[in-house]
C-alpha cells in the first residue's frame, strides 16, 4: 500500500505535460455558469493533454454519439441546476455511455432535478431538496453553506496532504453496494437543512427535540463518491459544483493557507479519466510443474503451476507497465466451489508476474481458474480458464502397495509350496517305482 | 463325599479328553502312510497362511480388497485341492475312487492348481 501510494505521488508529481495521447472529453456546462470561473480546473485538464468541447444541456451539438458510435472518451456534467436536457444527453443516456467504457463526472446540487433520480440509480441517497450541507464550525466570516472541509487521505484515490478544501452543496448518503468508492466525506459537525429556517440553528434543535431522527448530519454523509462499474468505467459524483471554480481554489481557509480545491480536483479527475489506478490482466497461463505448455487434461492430483501477468497504465508514458503492487492476489480453483483458495503472490525478480504452486483436489469434474480481485479505487481483474480434470487412467494408479505384502506373501508361499510339494511328491513317486520295479523283479 | 466325586470326575474328564487327544495323535503317527502325512503337513502350511492373511485383513486393514481376496482364494483353494488329492489318494478310499488313479488325481490337483494360480496373480493386482 505504502509502495502503491508512492509510486502514485510520483507519477503524479511528474504528470505535467505528460499526458501524450490525447483524450477528448464533452464538458456540458449550464449557460449560468461562466468558462471563466473555472479555468484553473479546465486549463489543467488542457494542459495534461485533453481536449475539451464544451456544449450548454439543451444544445443539440456536438451530440454525444453519432449512430451508437461515441464521440467522446469522458465528459463532465456541470449542470446541477438543469431540469431540461437535449435529447441525447440526458441523464439517463448517460448511463448507456458508461456501459461503452465512457467516464463521468458529474456535480451535484440541492436542488431537484434529474440528476437527482440518477444518483440514486447509483446507490446514492440524496436528502429532501432544498437541503444543503451547513456547518457552523469553525467559525468563520463565509456563510453557513460554505464549509471548509478536511481531507482524509484514506482512499487510494487522493494524494495525502491535501489542504481542507471549500465546499458548497448537498451531502449523500451512500448506499450498501461495494461498487460506491467513498473519496470525500462531510465534517462531522456538519448537517443538511434550509438555510433561510436555520437563522439560529433551530434545525438542529428541533432534531435534537426528536432524539436526532430525521436529521442528515455527520461524517456518513459523503460529499465526493465514485462509483465503478462491472466494465471498469468511472463515475464521480461532487455534491456541488463550486469546489471547482477558481474563486474557491484562490479563497484562504479560516485556520489560513491556501485550500486543496484545486488538488483534489486533479486527483478526482485523474481517477476518473482513468489515468490512476488502471490496472489490466495481461495473459495467464497454467501447465503442469515441470512441463512448459498447458495440457489438454489435468489428472487428479497433479501438480499444478498458474501464473498471471499484470500491468497498471502509467499515463506519464501513456503505456502498460508490469505491475507487482498486488500483495493480496488470490487465485480459486473452483468447480462449483472454490476447492482450492490460495493467494498469488509476485515473483521477486520479474516485475508484473505473479504464481503459485497448488495440488490439483482430488475430485475429477471441469474446474476453472478463477482470478477475481476487486479493490475500491481500483480497476476490477476478473478472469477465468476452465479445464477439465480427469481420474488417474487405469495405468496411472500406483502398482505395488506396501499395504499389500501380507497378502503378496500368503500367495506367493501358497505358490512356491505348491512347486515344492509336486516336485517332491513326483520325486517320491519315482523312488517309489524303483522300489516296486525292484520288488516285482 | 459328593466333592471329591465331582472333582475326580471333572479331572477324570479333563485326563479323558487329553488321553483321548493323546491316544488320537499316536494312532494318527503310526497308522498314516508317509505320503499323506506329507500332504497333511502341506495342509497345515497352507491353512496357517489363509488364518495369517485373514487376521491381518480384519485386524489391521482389508485396504486392497482385491489383494486380500486373491491371496485369501489361493490359499482356500488351495487347500480344497490338495484335500480332494489326499481324499483321492487314500488306499482306505480305493473303494469309492475306482476309475481314478493316484496319477490321474494328481494331473488333476496339478492342473487345478496351475490355473487357481494363474487366477490369483491376476486379481492380486
Amino acid at each position: 500500500m505504502r509502495l502503491l501510494r508512492s509510486v502514485l505521488v510520483t507519477l503524479l508529481a511528474l504528470t505535467k505535460i505528460s499526458f501524450a495521447s490525447s483524450s477528448s472529453v464533452l464538458v456540458v456546462l449550464d449557460p449560468s455558469l461562466d468558462r471563466e470561473d473555472y479555468s484553473i480546473f479546465f486549463g489543467g485538464l488542457e494542459e495534461r493533454g485533453y481536449n475539451l468541447t464544451f456544449r450548454a444541456p439543451r444544445d443539440t451539438s456536438p451530440a454525444i454519439t453519432d449512430y451508437d458510435v461515441p464521440n467522446y472518451d469522458h465528459v463532465i456534467l456541470f449542470a446541477p441546476d438543469t431540469k431540461t436536457y437535449a435529447q441525447d444527453i440526458t441523464p439517463q443516456s448517460l448511463v448507456g455511455l458508461l456501459s461503452e467504457n465512457i467516464n463521468l463526472l458529474i456535480a451535484l446540487s440541492p436542488k431537484q432535478t434529474p440528476l437527482t433520480s440518477l444518483a440514486a440509480e447509483f446507490s446514492l441517497i440524496l436528502p429532501p431538496p432544498e437541503t444543503p450541507l451547513i456547518s457552523h464550525h469553525p467559525a468563520r466570516s463565509e456563510p453557513p453553506t460554505t464549509i471548509p472541509v478536511p481531507v482524509l487521505s484514506s482512499s487510494p484515490i487522493l494524494t495525502p496532504g491535501i489542504p481542507p478544501i471549500w465546499f458548497t452543496g448537498a451531502p449523500h448518503a451512500l448506499g450498501s453496494t461495494p461498487m460506491l468508492i467513498p473519496i470525500l466525506r462531510a465534517p462531522a459537525e456538519s448537517f443538511a437543512a434550509d438555510p433561510t429556517s436555520d437563522a439560529d440553528s433551530d434545525a438542529l434543535v428541533a432534531a435534537s427535540e426528536k432524539g436526532g431522527e430525521g436529521l442528515w448530519a455527520g461524517s456518513q454523509m459523503g460529499l465526493v463518491t465514485g462509483f465503478q462499474t462491472k466494465v471498469n468505467s468511472r463515475v464521480v459524483f461532487a455534491g456541488g459544483v463550486k469546489m471547482f471554480s477558481d474563486e474557491y481554489a484562490k479563497k484562504e481557509l479560516p485556520s489560513g493557507g491556501a485550500p486543496g480545491n484545486a488538488l483534489l480536483a486533479t486527483d478526482v479527475a485523474a481517477w476518473v479519466f482513468q489515468e490512476k489506478l488502471r490496472l489490466r490482466i495481461d495473459g495467464v497461463e497454467h501447465h503442469r510443474v515441470g512441463e512448459s505448455v498447458a495440457p489438454e487434461v489435468y489428472t487428479t492430483n497433479d501438480e499444478i503451476v498458474y501464473t498471471a501477468h499484470i500491468s497498471a497504465y502509467d499515463s506519464k508514458t501513456s503505456a502498460w507497465k508490469p505491475y507487482s503492487g498486488i500483495d493480496d492476489l488470490q487465485l480459486e480453483f473452483t468447480m462449483l466451489d472454490p476447492h482450492i483458495r490460495t493467494s498469488l503472490p509476485p515473483v521477486p525478480g520479474t516485475p508484473g508476474t505473479y504464481q503459485v504452486q497448488f495440488r490439483a483436489p482430488d475430485r475429477h469434474g471441469v474446474f476453472k481458474f478463477v482470478l477475481n480481485w476487486k479493490r475500491k479505487g481500483y480497476s476490477y481483474l476478473e478472469s477465468s480458464t476452465t479445464v477439465p480434470v480427469v481420474p488417474p487412467r487405469h495405468d496411472q494408479y500406483p502398482r505395488f502397495l506396501s499395504a499389500a505384502w501380507p497378502y503378496y506373501a500368503g500367495a506367493i508361499s501358497t505358490s512356491v509350496g505348491f512347486f515344492l510339494f509336486a516336485a517332491l511328491w513326483l520325486a517320491g513317486d519315482v523312488k517309489g517305482e524303483r522300489k516296486k520295479g525292484s520288488k516285482v523283479e | 463325599m459328593a466333592g471329591s466325586k465331582s472333582s475326580s470326575k471333572s479331572s477324570s474328564a479333563s485326563s479323558e479328553t487329553s488321553m483321548a487327544v493323546s491316544t488320537l495323535w499316536k494312532s494318527y503317527l503310526d497308522q498314516t502312510p508317509d505320503r499323506l502325512k506329507f500332504i497333511d503337513a502341506f495342509l497345515v502350511f497352507i491353512v496357517l497362511s489363509g488364518v495369517l492373511q485373514f487376521a491381518y485383513c480384519v485386524l489391521v486393514t482389508n485396504f486392497p480388497f482385491n489383494a486380500f481376496l486373491a491371496g485369501f482364494a489361493s490359499s482356500v483353494g488351495q487347500f480344497v485341492l490338495t484335500a480332494s488329492l489326499r481324499a483321492q489318494v487314500n488306499p482306505e478310499n480305493r473303494s469309492e475312487f475306482k476309475d481314478v488313479s493316484p496319477e490321474r488325481a494328481f494331473a488333476d490337483f496339478a492342473l487345478g492348481s496351475i490355473v487357481l494360480h494363474f487366477f490369483v496373480f491376476n486379481f492380486l493386482g
